[in-house]
């Protein structure tokens, strides 16, 4: 029935058959923002080392986007650099949002700072553009109280409207089908899609008019899919054609949540599984889905609903991530919009849908599905038992063999597509002089254990400056307990870090065997004997 | 109109998978293994660890077997987590062949006796990684551990258990009987190789014993096999072979001063 009346809409506006009418309020710098921090101070937001917003005040001083901590700091000496927080920042929009809920229902966060609104129905409401644009601004500007602007742009498709409101002082309303003459003389690369606009400037085509200007057909021939969707979008069209649009309603998948739950945890576990049995339905129908409404009522009847958008195909990760920053933010709201119970319902509903292109893995390393679901239940792990729980292995420089490769929180480091490989040009993992050959001990306890290597009269053994074992071992003693010694090599001494007072380390290694066929690797340092790894 | 046209399509495509369920190939026993390395392949009965199976081994030497047990699926692209075992020393499951950018140590806070949430780590790795590797301190309860192997069935990994051979649903035991070490003397030479003796115990096609000598670890690290009647002379000459390079190998007193 919905359906019908979608189509019906689109053949009735026959000369842009499929650009929906869009208001787009778009809040700068929200990463700053989100984290409470006034613009007026030097503020950059770095995520994987790189800059990706900065405050005013720091962009003043030549931070700009895309640049590395470093470089940033260097231009900005006082510049404070703080790490990027996702979830954070869809948290403290979620109240933002709020205050638009009563001029639409359907609000689509496009990312955390963007948001877009179908304009049909609050137009027509409201009484025309300028209308909405103006309510828009006053009920974000109230919930914002000063924090940062808000810019609204207003045009025929999302793409257009989001950059007229880049281009709004503070509100940009593009008439009704002159999104092409608005977009025409733009830089080609507001696309943002580095590969290919690469190649059309190198063609000569540096604006987006001249890039429409040629045959659409031209363009699926020579640039693919990608291609045509930039194509589309320099026409000012929808990126999509639209009869890749709103999905039969039965692939939008349910969960009731009994008790109810008031931790934002719980339900994300709950959407976690369904939007991994989302996903397999929509894989196996092979198609993937763009945008995405979550739906969570309480056991009181409130609902709300929010559209998630994603420039590529959202994954069943990214869409439990969505949920858990949408509860986080009505849950945890202020008191006025919080709800009055758990939830007990959440559902997903598929908005628009694509044919999956299907993402190509690798085949000769790189990343693959398996690496994708390793790295999906180390993450699931971290949640569960601590970030620290988790851990990875990685090369490190060292003689000892708790020190040439050492155990890191796989919070640090991206699992997939990771490489260990010694690298000879890496002074730090190149392989070091005064290492024990393979085979390596099997068993590096985390802290050694103390003990006591005697000669044949039960004196202790020592080892004198030349190098030279006082005695030849005849028992090691561990815990009180003598055992016979059956063959010894040793010592090899290291002299480590003698220029530095306190990581100054001499030791002398023996590989000892007793006559329990046990193998181990005994240490002498500051006259104390240590079991510091053995070969089990 | 239009909808009618959309459900039949789907009741169509339902038909269709119903079809394709009926006539998709079987899945035989050799696509139902995870290969292991060579040398360890006359240990198992299937050539490989069968998927769904728990596999334990004890006795000295445990450590460098269940690395070695874990190396070939890892080799082959499989993930191997190991739970609770945070000191196995990672230089030498790399030479046993464990490839490190494929493997995961979690450290579950420790909680008693039985451990709850090593239970549901191992359960959350069950199916998103083949082969979980669990340490000599994890103590599963019998129901986590009946509850892990019907999952382990359905999902089609691996659990390799360091000691407790004889505990009720191990499939495959691997218990070390005897282990001799070559290469090290009295006051010269260096840990070169272990001749270790394994004996294998089970239930289903694993019942039947089966036995095999293996330098574990190698003189490289990595898992050597031993022809059982050879194996005696074979360890001489790698003892010879061994003191040899041994003696050339190790790193001089001098040299190792920084």
């Amino acid at each position: 029935m919905r359906k019908q009346r979608v189509r019906k809409h689109q053949e009735s506006s026959a000369p842009l058959p499929d650009a929906v009418r869009t208001l787009v309020a778009w809040c700068p710098d929200w990463p700053v923002v989100a984290l409470g921090y006034p613009l007026d101070e030097p503020v950059a937001v770095v995520h994987a080392n790189k800059v990706i917003a900065s405050s005013s005040a720091a962009r003043q001083a030549g931070v700009a986007r895309g640049l590395r901590r470093r470089v940033a700091q260097s231009r900005c000496a006082e510049l404070e650099v703080v790490e990027r927080d996702e979830a954070r920042e869809a948290r403290s929009f979620e109240p933002i949002l709020v205050s638009l809920d009563d001029i639409t229902p359907r609000v689509e966060v496009t990312r955390p700072g963007t948001c877009a609104l179908a304009m049909r129905g609050p137009a027509r409401y409201f009484g025309g553009d300028e209308a909405v644009a103006e309510l828009v601004q006053q009920r974000m500007g109230e919930a914002l109280a000063g924090r940062t602007e808000i810019r609204v742009g207003i045009a025929d498709g999302p793409f257009a409207a989001g950059l007229a409101a880049r281009a709004a002082k503070p509100t940009r309303i593009v008439e009704v089908g002159r999104s092409p003459e608005f977009l025409a003389p733009m830089s080609i690369s507001v696309l943002d899609q580095p590969d290919l606009t690469d190649v059309l400037v190198r063609l000569g085509l540096r604006s987006l008019g001249t890039f429409a200007a040629l045959p659409a057909r031209d363009v699926l021939a020579r640039f693919g899919t990608e291609g045509q969707g930039a194509h589309r979008l320099a026409a000012g069209l929808d990126e999509r054609p639209p009869d890749a649009r709103m999905p039969p309603p039965d692939w939008s998948v349910t969960t009731e949540i009994d008790p109810p739950a008031d931790r934002v945890d719980r339900v994300a576990f709950c959407a976690r599984s369904l939007a991994d049995e989302l996903h397999q339905r929509l894989e196996r129908e092979g198609i993937s889905c763009i945008r995405i409404a979550i739906e969570a009522e309480t056991e009181f009847g409130e609902v709300l609903l929010r559209l998630w958008r994603h420039e590529g195909a959202l994954s069943a990760g990214a869409i439990a991530d969505r949920v858990r920053w949408q509860l986080n933010g009505w849950l945890n709201g202020s008191a006025a919009t919080r709800p009055s119970g758990g939830i007990s319902r959440v559902s997903l509903l598929p908005d628009e849908i694509v044919p999956a292109k299907g993402r190509q893995l690798g085949f000769w390393g790189g990343e693959t599905e398996v690496d994708e679901r390793a790295a999906r239940v180390a993450a699931r792990l971290q949640g569960q038992l601590g970030a620290d729980a988790v851990k990875v292995p990685e090369r490190r420089g060292g003689r000892h063999a708790d020190e040439q490769l050492v155990l890191v929180p796989a919070a640090t480091v991206e699992l997939r597509g990771r490489s260990l490989a010694v690298d000879h040009n890496n002074p730090d993992t190149a392989p070091w002089p005064g290492r024990l050959p393979a085979p390596s001990p099997s068993r590096v306890p985390p802290s050694p254990r103390a003990a006591e290597l005697c000669d044949a009269a039960g004196v202790m053994v020592t080892v004198t400056g030349r190098g030279l074992p006082s005695a030849a071992p005849a028992e090691l003693v561990v815990d009180g307990r003598r055992q016979p010694i059956t063959g010894w090599a040793g010592p090899w001494p290291v002299d480590e870090r003698w220029w530095d007072t306190d990581e100054h380390r001499r030791r002398a290694r023996f590989q000892i065997l007793t006559a329990d066929g046990q193998a181990r690797l005994v240490t002498l340092e500051n006259g104390q004997w240590w079991i510091t790894a053995y070969w089990d | 109109m239009e909808v009618a046209e959309q459900t039949q399509a789907i009741d169509k495509r339902a038909r269709l998978r119903l079809v394709a369920d009926r006539v998709a190939p079987l899945a035989l026993a050799q696509e139902r293994t995870l290969p292991v390395l060579e040398s360890l392949a006359g240990l198992f009965p299937e050539g490989g660890l069968r998927r769904g199976s728990v596999i334990a081994v004890e006795g000295i030497g445990a450590t460098s077997l269940a690395l070695a047990v874990a190396a070939g699926p890892s080799v082959s692209g499989s993930w191997t987590a190991v739970v609770g075992d945070p000191g196995i020393g990672l230089a030498a499951a790399e030479e046993a062949g464990v490839v490190l950018e494929r493997l995961l140590m979690i450290e579950p806070p420790s909680s008693g006796s039985s451990d709850k949430s090593a239970a549901s780590a191992v359960a959350a790795l069950v199916g998103a990684v083949d082969v979980v590797m669990i340490g000599p301190g994890v103590r599963l309860r019998p129901a986590d551990s009946r509850r892990l192997s019907a999952r382990m069935r359905e999902r089609g990994s691996v659990i390799i258990r360091v000691g407790g051979i004889d505990a009720p649903g191990v499939d495959v035991g691997l218990r070390i009987v005897e282990s001799e070490w070559t290469g090290l003397g009295a006051g010269h030479g260096l840990l070169r190789a272990r001749r270790i003796r394994i004996e294998t115990q089970g239930r289903g096609a694993s019942s039947r014993p089966r036995a095999g000598a293996l330098l574990l670890p190698g003189p490289q690290g990595a898992p050597i096999a031993l022809g059982e009647k050879a194996a005696g002379e074979k360890a001489a000459g790698e003892k010879a072979a061994g003191e040899k390079a041994a003696g050339e190998k190790a790193p001089g007193k001098l040299r190792a001063l920084a």
